[in-house]
């Protein structure tokens, strides 16, 4: 009775010191309008869209004139027995871009960090941010033409030199290497200005210190550079986990196709439903298959974040 | 601070889901009692006097159609709003498709209530489905009011043609037409090699393959993956009309049926016939008609006309071919091109189906009844219609001495049916192009064909109306597995062609195939009782 009594009494000092803090800092309150506003419109109002998922869609009754459907709309996922198999690719596929790209962003940036010369510097910095402006749709063509069989650049140097050539569009294990190859060509370049970023905000009274104490550069990197950007590299770690069943569509689809030789090493969950609703455009199904990654996804990031609460509270997100 | 910023949040949150569903509630109602209380204004109207439309206020029409707007559309469009704006005081504005991704596309105009006043259908676009899912509005009584110039012009036979549960929801094209695909092939080089003509399946191969050993750099097939038909994943085995004589192009899940002998579908994947095809494929693969990678090969847009292969197989009906021999013509004086209709081998031929190409009024329209009256003049009046199908006559084109249609100087920017506007031929104002003599000419001889068919120009899988929602989910799962094993075994692409169809069957059965077929069976055999085909 008496703990009920003081939670009541806790709610309604909260309460009250919020009334207290909107009277006293209303313009600061004001300015969170537009941010609010923003996140309401964009990302809160489509939310109602989930309903798709549990209708049988028609054209006049919209989403909430038609007919209600239950699971049915999930069904397609387990029909042919693939779902594990999609689950285990898109995760695997982006944990592998996760680690790699972010591990090859921090090196990149330290390299960049370490050059003197200017010009040099913004030099390789834009020779690296260009890739992520190439469309995916020229992706589809310059890769297409480098790993083509008959024409393929890869294959005409290969036979120049004496060697057999490589049919790559007939072989799924070649895929996976190429596929994360190409997803860090092209987000090598911004990634690392994010990290390159971190890295020139770290004071430079640290690295004087260092060298008064007779550090030289890679006992620098070690203990000063590493640790000071540790912080920033677990959060774009967890944020980018939280999208970790979300497939590259446009990336594994420009890339492969509609090709069926590789689907083995190559379909991801989204893939997969782009093939089984094109034929029959189903709101239903899309939005159940969305549904799914969505949760999941979710599930997995309030675990993660769990765990790292545990073990290292600063880190955690919320 | 955190405590109740978060609390704060929260509420909020919950307040906007709840504010967003309500208004997300009261929203749809709002366009059925639009529609229902227009009706009932028209009903009104009719009863008191037959009198045009009320037109007092201007509005701005949109008309959908298919593929990429040729470069003079504004200047044509602002013609033509000319004379609508005096006439009906409305202007249409003509969006396009394009043909990436058109079809997503197509259904988001439908579904996201971006404003549509006419639209291009057709059967290859689901007219049928989209008609059952409400789509369209109904017009058995909106053209004989609004329209009824169109309604008379149009015969009865076309309209009952259009009837989907019984109402009509698209103004079909009155041009009577065939549209049973061919090859066309290269007939230089032909001629060049003494090469047979490739009037069989096995002169075909003999053909290419005569080709290929003497011009070994040169493109033969250049076949793509269909990943939304599902009779087919790869276009090379469209070479199979050559073959057959189905009812359908090839065979749907699987089941195909003689057109003489329509109702008795039978399971031609699990026939031997299936594995003999496909064994045929993979030599054809391994002659190197086509490229290994093909199956990542998407661009296969004006292969022909530049000379990537030398045979089209897929599609290729005989308008489309004298619609591109002009071209060919410009760009390539010294080639020759040949064509043979599928139907001279198989003696299958039948008419256009009249949802072939047709215009329908969106449900999403918010004015159904100017829509119908500026199709009304865009379809039956002379000029309007020749701005829409021609361009501007003097530029884009121009009319000979015998009343033929003649490529004008800017041709290039406003080709003849430049805007695809195949919804909109209407025989009695069109004008003949020289190549349409070519064009009769092969029309007359599929008709030939046709009247010794057991049902002359019924075009029996055109009317055939399938509902698919009781398998919706195993269908679904189908055409996945379709792309992934049916389509490598088409390509020519596995090393042991019994074992690949054996896993594609398995595989196609756990999707749930037999039920699928069991289902179009029933659905298929309903149908043909209905119509007396058997």
């Amino acid at each position: 009775m008496k703990i009920v009594k003081e939670t009541m009494v806790k709610r309604k000092r909260t309460r009250n010191e919020f009334f207290y803090d909107l009277k006293k800092n209303y313009i600061l309150w004001c300015m969170l309008i537009p941010t609010f506003l923003f996140f309401l419109v964009n990302n809160y109002l489509p939310m109602v869209g989930i309903y798709f998922a549990f209708i049988k869609f028609n054209f006049k009754g919209g989403l909430f004139g038609s007919p209600f459907v239950g699971l049915s709309n999930f069904a397609f996922l387990w029909k042919s027995n693939i779902l594990f198999d999609l689950t285990v690719n898109t995760i695997l596929y982006n944990l592998g871009f996760i680690i790699l790209g972010n591990v090859l962003q921090v090196f990149t940036a330290i390299l960049v960090s370490q050059v003197t010369s200017k010009f040099f510097k913004k030099f390789s910095q834009t020779l690296m941010f260009m890739p992520y402006f190439v469309s995916y749709v020229i992706l589809t063509v310059l890769v297409y033409n480098v790993f083509n069989y008959e024409y393929g650049l890869v294959n005409n140097l290969l036979s120049k030199w004496g060697m057999a050539p490589v049919n790559f569009y007939g072989e799924p294990k070649y895929w996976p290497f190429l596929i994360t190859f190409f997803y860090i060509w092209k987000n090598l370049g911004y990634g690392m200005v994010v990290y390159l970023a971190t890295i020139l905000g770290i004071s430079k009274e640290y690295y004087e210190a260092a060298e008064v104490d007779g550090a030289n550069t890679l006992q620098q990197i070690r203990y000063i550079t590493l640790p000071q950007i540790k912080p920033t590299f677990i959060i774009l770690l967890l944020f980018s986990l939280g999208s970790i069943m979300k497939g590259q569509f446009e990336l594994f689809y420009q890339m492969v196709g509609n090709n069926g030789l590789l689907f083995s090493a190559t379909d991801i969950i989204d893939t997969y439903v782009y093939r089984a609703t094109v034929t029959n455009f189903d709101f239903g199904m899309g939005t159940a298959a969305g549904l799914y990654q969505s949760l999941f996804g979710f599930v997995l990031i309030v675990a993660i974040n769990f765990w790292i609460k545990k073990k290292n509270p600063e880190y955690a997100l919320f | 601070m955190k405590g109740i910023v978060k609390r704060g949040l929260g509420l909020a949150m919950v307040g906007c889901l709840a504010a967003s569903m309500l208004s997300g509630c009261g929203k749809t109602p709002e366009p059925e009692k639009l529609v229902s209380s227009e009706k009932q204004e028209n009903t009104g109207k009719d009863e008191k006097q037959k009198a045009k439309a009320d037109t007092s206020k201007k509005v701005d029409l949109v008309f959908y159609l298919m593929g990429d707007a040729p470069n003079d559309m504004q200047a044509v469009q602002d013609k033509i709003n000319e004379r609508l704006l005096e006439e009906i005081n409305a202007t249409v504005t003509f969006n396009f498709t394009t043909w990436t991704d058109w079809q997503t596309k197509y259904n988001m105009i439908l579904s996201s209530g971006e404003p549509c006043d006419l639209i291009y259908t057709a059967n290859w676009i689901d007219y049928a489905k989209l008609c059952k899912n409400d789509a369209f509005t109904p017009l058995d009584e909106l053209l004989p009011e609004y329209a009824p110039e169109l309604w008379e012009t149009i015969s009865k036979d076309l309209w009952a043609q259009m009837k989907v549960d019984g109402k009509v929801y698209s103004v079909p094209s009155s041009k009577a037409e065939y549209t049973n695909v061919g090859v066309k092939y290269r007939e230089d080089l032909r001629k060049k090699y003494s090469l047979p003509v490739p009037d069989s399946l096995a002169n075909i191969e003999a053909y290419l393959g005569g080709v290929k050993e003497k011009e070994p750099t040169q493109g033969i097939l250049l076949p793509v993956v269909n990943t939304s038909a599902f009779d087919y994943s790869l276009s090379s085995t469209m070479v199979l009309q050559a073959k057959y004589g189905w009812v359908n192009q090839a065979a749907m899940y699987g089941l195909a049926a003689d057109y003489n002998n329509p109702s008795k579908l039978f399971n031609y994947w699990a026939s031997d016939a299936f594995r003999e095809d496909m064994k045929m494929m993979k030599r054809w693969a391994d002659k190197g008609f086509w490229s290994k990678s093909v199956l990542s090969n998407s661009n296969i847009a004006d292969a022909f006309e530049n000379g990537q292969n030398v045979m089209v197989i897929d599609g290729e009906n005989p308008a489309k071919y004298t619609g591109n021999l002009p071209r060919v013509e410009k760009d390539h004086p010294d080639w020759e091109v040949g064509y043979i209709p599928y139907a001279e081998m198989t003696g299958v031929a039948f008419a256009n189906h009249a949802t072939g190409n047709g215009t329908a009024i969106p449900s999403s329209s918010k004015n159904p009844e100017r829509a119908a009256m500026a199709l009304e003049l865009l379809y039956t009046d002379q000029e309007l219609n020749r701005l829409i199908q021609y361009g501007i006559e003097g530029s884009h084109y121009t009319i000979d001495e015998n009343g033929l249609y003649v490529e004008g100087e800017k041709y290039d920017d406003y080709r003849n049916e430049g805007a695809n506007t195949w919804n909109l031929r209407n025989p009695k104002i069109s004008l003949l192009h020289r190549n349409d003599v070519k064009l009769n000419e092969i029309f007359d001889r599929l008709h030939t064909i046709a009247q010794k068919t057991k049902y002359p120009d019924a075009n029996i899988i055109a009317g055939f109306i399938e509902v698919p929602d009781s398998y919706a989910a195993e269908r679904a799962a189908l055409s996945t597995v379709m792309v992934q094993y049916l389509a490598p075994i088409e390509a020519g692409l596995v090393p042991d062609v019994d074992a690949a169809i054996d896993t594609f069957l398995q595989k196609a059965e756990q999707a749930g195939l037999s039920k699928i077929q069991k289902e179009y069976t029933a659905q298929w055999e309903a149908y043909c009782n209905e119509y007396g085909y058997n």
